[in-house]
């Protein structure tokens, strides 16, 4: 089950611009990975590269000891999952309708679900505690609830290897809180999570390592006690703020230091 | 939950079951209808005992039952060829013919009635190569442009109209055969034969039931080629493989009996409306939605005082079709999703 993930100096390229640059990455079984940076910093590019997506323009992606590109749909589709957002919408589509087409790769029969297909939708809709979004139209929800439906639609791919793109995006306090502690499990459990966030206190607090990346480039990388700073946040955000950890409960404190926006700035708006 | 789930298999039933009495009812008229009037039991007679009434039973067995099964057979195709072209194309308004077919078959019977080296019998084939062709390059453009189904539907009518264009020429130039042309255009079953409809079964039956074989992994092409990669079907193979299937058994059965518009457009909302866009369901219904819809046309087109005189199908079914069309997108508006 456990599966090794090794992204070995890829690049992606959009027209002129560098999307990626020369990214290292490297993951072992049953660990939980976090990929944090600003907006445009090449997060969700990477783990489209990852799930075969885009094809980067030089460099390799190793999954389980194996160039991904070597894998079959149907092979790639057993050993790695992807949430991804884009999720199409405007198919008046079923919740447990979208979970199931996570089950299609282990499907023995072509035509019909069997019930065991079932018990799987029903069991990763049950653990992310949305079973009451099973019969409700997709379109219908909110982008929070979308989000757990698209989650389970991953868990019931029973991959050993699980890409996430903000995962936690759109949930609430409790909600952001009950995913991420599932994700924790699968991974403890020995499944290889990798997943993109903005909440850099659930990266520090639930992951074993981080990737910081920041223009296309891994800038940081490690333990999130040794990774997360307040030179980090000014460097790679241009945020100034105070990180605190707090050993007792295990967690980081991230208090932003307010900036004013420049006098006059704002003066057209109002 | 569970009772939504008796609810859907209830409507399922009520469908399935006034489907099934219309159809009868439409392919009893259908035998009936026309010059010779017969009763019910007079179509029954005929078939039982040809020797009573040699007439009638040449009638009912050589042009009647030939043409009512033909009519069928196209329904089912255009139904469930236009639900999959829909899921294929990810656009709730394509149909068949937004592949540029349609215009290409057109074009390609025009060029067969008038050109005088081909026989009369070359215009199906020529319908059927015209419209491939056509299918052919769209898909060819829509590759080079890399624009997935949104290239797809853009070229489907760039190459449609640029056919159209080039059928407009060939209509002028040949203006004492003009008539052919357009009635054959506006499609008709009163010149279906057994043979017209042993070709027609012998070719779309197997992709017919190819595409209904796939259904599930259809269901899944709709996320679009990133998503369905992803999940394990071979997204580009199989997307190319169902939209060629469809094709080629609209192709076949369009290059008999010429164009008939709106039912592979109508067939597969009308059962999206009862069921929802399960295509293991949506597809099978809507072949026999678009049976009944043709059958039922076919009905309306006779003209039994004067069987030369019949109304074009074609026409009735967009004047049925229409209006219907314009019903679901009023009503149904903003969800009038798949």
């Amino acid at each position: 089950m456990a599966c090794s993930l090794v992204v070995d100096g890829i690049k992606v390229e959009l027209g002129s611009s560098r999307i990626l640059d020369n990214v290292e990455i490297s993951v072992g079984g049953g660990d939980m990975l976090a990929i944090i940076g600003p907006n445009g910093s090449g997060k969700t590019t990477l783990l489209r590269c990852i799930s075969r997506s885009i094809y980067p323009a030089s460099g390799a992606i190793i999954v389980c000891g194996r160039p991904a590109r070597e894998y079959s749909n149907s092979e790639y589709s057993r050993i790695v999952s992807a949430m991804l957002p884009q999720w199409p919408s405007g198919f008046s589509m079923k919740s447990y309708e979208i979970v199931l087409m996570g089950c299609r790769n282990q499907a023995k029969g072509v035509w019909w679900e069997g019930d065991r297909e079932l018990e799987i939708a029903r069991s990763a809709l049950r653990i992310l505690n949305a079973m009451d979004l099973y019969e409700r139209d997709f379109d219908t929800l909110s982008s929070g609830e979308q989000r757990k439906v698209l989650i389970a639609k991953s868990l019931a791919q029973r991959t050993g290897i699980i890409l996430l793109d903000e995962p936690v995006a759109y949930l609430d306090m409790k909600h952001k809180l009950e995913v991420m502690t599932v994700l924790r499990e699968l991974a403890d459990m020995g499944k290889t999570v990798l997943l993109t966030l903005h909440e850099i206190d659930l990266a520090s607090k639930y992951c074993e390592n981080v990737v910081v990346l920041s223009h296309g480039k891994v800038v940081a990388a490690g333990k999130p006690k040794e990774v997360v700073t307040s030179e980090l946040l000014r460097s790679v955000y241009g945020v100034d703020a105070v990180v605190k950890w707090d050993e007792e409960i295990d967690y980081p404190v991230i208090v932003p230091r307010s900036r004013r926006i420049p006098k006059g700035e704002a003066s057209c708006l109002v | 939950m569970n009772r939504r789930g008796k609810n859907k298999r209830l409507r399922l039933a009520l469908y399935i079951a006034s489907l099934s009495i219309f159809f009868v009812a439409a392919f009893m008229a259908s035998i009936m209808i026309g010059s010779y009037q017969l009763s019910p039991s007079g179509v029954i007679e005929s078939i039982i005992n040809p020797g009573r009434d040699p007439v009638a039973s040449s009638i009912v067995l050589g042009y009647r039952i030939p043409r009512v099964l033909f009519a069928s057979l196209t329904g089912l195709v255009l139904g469930i060829s236009g639900g999959v072209i829909q899921t294929l194309t990810r656009n709730p308004l394509a149909d068949p013919y937004i592949t540029g077919m349609s215009s290409g078959a057109a074009l390609g019977a025009a060029i067969a009635f008038v050109a005088p080296i081909f026989p009369y019998y070359a215009v199906p084939a020529m319908a059927f190569v015209g419209g491939v062709s056509m299918l052919m390059l769209s898909i060819f453009l829509s590759k080079k442009a890399g624009a997935g189904s949104m290239g797809f539907i853009l070229a489907g009518i760039a190459v449609g109209t640029f056919a159209s264009a080039i059928l407009m020429v060939v209509l002028a130039i040949s203006s004492e055969k003009a008539h052919g042309i357009l009635y054959w255009l506006f499609g008709s079953f009163s010149t279906s034969t057994w043979g017209d409809f042993q070709v027609a079964l012998a070719v779309s039956l197997p992709a017919l039931l190819f595409v209904l074989y796939k259904a599930r992994d259809l269901n899944i092409l709709l996320l679009g080629e990133e998503h369905a990669a992803q999940l394990g079907i071979d997204s580009k193979r199989l997307w190319l493989l169902l939209l060629l299937s469809a094709s080629l058994a609209v192709s076949v059965c369009v290059s008999f009996c010429g164009i008939i518009g709106f039912i592979g457009l109508v067939a597969p909302h009308m059962v999206r409306l009862v069921i929802g866009s399960d295509n293991r369901f949506v597809l099978p219904l809507a072949g026999f939605t678009g049976s009944l819809l043709i059958v039922i046309a076919d009905d309306i087109v006779r003209n039994p005082l004067n069987p030369i005189a019949e109304m074009p199908v074609g026409s009735v079914t967009s004047m049925i079709g229409v209006p219907f069309f314009v019903y679901l997108l009023i009503k149904k508006g903003k969800s009038f999703g798949m």
